[in-house]
């Protein structure tokens, strides 16, 4: 069978950015994209908060590949195939927990946190030390792992570039989320998996999409004015949840920008920063990186898309979001909430309330972004996956380079836009995918 | 304090009741079942066997107190929501009711649930759970002060809200 160029699916000319349906309802791109992006890309596992315990560790799948990190006998986060070099069974025994030695249920090997073997039953009578030296008995490393600000990516190329270089100009939009305490960032107890039954791809898009958000959301904007014209006031700003974002976005600042590699930023002032949980912490945050950055962490909320399935979201509260690709038409998400280590127990109840105002799937808004997005790729469907999505939205507005905000950060977008209502920040997503899909 | 046959006879019909309002979409009959100061709280999935336990520290599904219960209902009802809209058709079976109290006003209840979510356009769902809930008794009879409900669901398929657990 020949392949069909990814490059047939994303029409990138002077004036013109068009992505053909087919990129998500198409299975034969689905399997490449498996082997050519999840296999070749930095994939986040995990937050260093959540294995704070030698032996605790973590599940995590790369593309469809089972793999899990965990915290070492000494200290170290590695990250191992989750496969038993003996006959291949998993060794995990849940989605997370504390193993500091693993044994494998089907024929007992084990192994200690650090991935040395520590015993083969059998192994002075039944194996000669050929075959033991030739199988390997020591748990599989991936090839590479890494850690950015407390957020660990592993990654299945030994020859991929460093994370530092991967995140690239993602990488002072992801600090506005790890420097909110000087004591670190904690994700805290409560998760979240939920199903879609869509493309992948759609999450990623729908993750920096603004232009939803007023449609969609509008519905989460007036459940929450309604009930706040209901609650006793407790004079108590972070009880509110911000909606002014969504209901009056012509009086507000909002933008969005091409982060290169393939990672998007979308951004809005909020209309009301004393509802923000992270006001409390203001000065201190002022003192130690000036207001121009102190304002993006608070006053600015924010989307941070990293490619290609994972994002930091500080708008209505702190999200992280992975989705992982289980086949071309079904996609698992998973969603926890990250907090700075040490806030007031108002802030860090605040937070919390307005998390579940929006990133679960028994929210305010969650479901009815998975509703979005499994009706995008039914309607995908049509007609073969023929049609296009022309993204011309905002276009007259694209700017190259950084824009005034960009600057008060010191961050160095390829393109920038002056609007949230904007599908621009999209070229970097799909000129990514297309490079990876097509490249050697 | 030991099993109350009556008690619990008493208890059922309420939950009974309430699961009726649900299925026949009689929202404001369902929210009057509820204290003013009623708390509704669905706990989240802690690693792989646990519930979050605190809902001030740790993140839970659903915890809302009366105004969150009308917002929900403004947001079933407005059919602005678009994963609500149209409402799947439910159906509440509740279970393994039993009731214990203390002699005081309050009454704390358990009980087992099923719900089916039937939607033309979607495949059908089906979860289960558990049922903790504090009723008070009062002069116009039983409301309920507390309701918590463990969703055994660990991957979970559809949107949740009040009327499909």
């Amino acid at each position: 069978m020949t392949e069909t160029p990814a490059r047939s699916f994303v029409d990138d000319r002077p004036g013109v950015f068009r992505v053909r349906r087919g990129a998500f309802v198409e299975p034969a791109l689905f399997e490449r994209e498996l082997e050519r992006i999840f296999g070749r890309c930095w994939n986040y596992l995990c937050h260093e908060s959540q294995l704070r315990e030698r032996g605790r560790y973590v599940r995590g799948t790369i593309g469809r590949f089972p793999v899990f990190a965990i915290r070492g006998l000494d200290g170290e986060i590695r990250c191992f195939h989750d496969s038993c070099p003996h006959r291949g069974s998993m060794l995990t025994r849940g989605r997370s927990g504390v193993q500091p030695t693993i044994t494998c249920r089907y024929h007992g090997w084990a192994f200690n946190a650090d991935g040395k073997c520590i015993r083969v039953r059998n192994r002075d009578t039944g194996y000669d030390r050929e075959a033991l030296a030739r199988l390997g008995t020591d748990l599989k490393p991936v090839a590479r792992l890494a850690a950015y600000r407390g957020f660990v990516f592993a990654c299945l190329d030994p020859e991929v570039e460093d994370l530092e270089t991967f995140l690239g100009g993602a990488r002072p939009f992801i600090d506005l989320m790890a420097d909110q305490s000087e004591q670190g960032m904690e994700v805290l107890k409560g998760e979240s998996t939920y199903v879609m039954r869509a493309n992948w791809k759609l999450q990623t898009e729908n993750s920096t999409d603004g232009y939803h958000v007023a449609t969609v959301h509008r519905n989460f904007a007036h459940a929450v004015r309604q009930r706040e014209t209901l609650t006793r006031e407790t004079g108590d700003a972070r009880a509110r949840t911000e909606a002014s974002r969504i209901l009056d976005l012509e009086s507000i600042r909002s933008g969005g920008y091409d982060a290169g590699n393939g990672h998007m930023i979308n951004w809005s002032d909020r209309g009301s920063p004393e509802s923000a949980p992270l006001n409390e912490a203001r000065e201190a945050l002022v003192a130690r990186f000036g207001p121009g950055k102190a304002r993006w962490m608070i006053d600015r909320g924010r989307t941070v898309t990293i490619f290609p399935n994972f994002f930091l979201n500080d708008v209505a509260s702190t999200c992280i979001r992975l989705w992982r690709p289980v086949a071309v038409d079904l996609t698992e998400i998973d969603t926890w909430c990250l907090a700075p280590v040490g806030e007031s127990a108002e802030a860090r109840r605040a937070r919390i309330r307005k998390y579940e105002d929006f990133f679960l799937p028994s929210s305010l808004a969650v479901p009815d972004d998975v509703r979005a997005m499994e009706v995008a790729h039914a309607g995908s469907l049509a007609a073969g996956g023929a049609g296009w999505n022309d993204l011309a939205l905002g276009r007259a507005t694209m700017i190259e380079g950084a824009d005034d905000a960009a600057r008060e950060l010191g961050a160095a977008p390829l393109h920038s836009n002056p609007g949230r209502e904007s599908e621009t920040p999209f070229y970097a997503f799909w000129r990514e995918w297309r490079r990876r899909m097509d490249g050697p | 304090m030991s099993f109350d046959a009556a008690l619990t006879a008493e208890a059922a019909d309420l939950l009974y009741r309430e699961a009726g309002h649900l299925d026949r979409r009689e929202w404001e009959a369902w929210l009057a079942l509820y204290a003013e100061d009623a708390v509704f709280w669905a706990p989240a999935i802690v690693g792989d066997e646990g519930f979050s336990e605190d809902p001030d520290n740790d993140v839970s599904l659903i915890y809302l107190d009366r105004a969150g219960l009308e917002a929900r209902i403004f947001r079933i009802e407005g059919g602005d929501s678009f994963a609500s809209t149209p409402l799947p058709h439910t159906a509440h079976l509740v279970s393994n009711v039993r009731a214990v109290g203390a002699g005081g006003p309050e009454i704390e209840v358990s009980a087992t649930w099923l719900v089916n979510s039937f939607r033309r356009t979607d495949p059908p769902i089906l979860r289960a759970g558990r049922y903790a809930y504090t009723l008070r008794r009062s002069a116009s009879g039983l409301t309920i002060a507390r309701k918590t409900v463990h969703v055994l669901d660990d991957r979970i398929v559809g949107p949740i809200d009040i009327f499909n657990i």
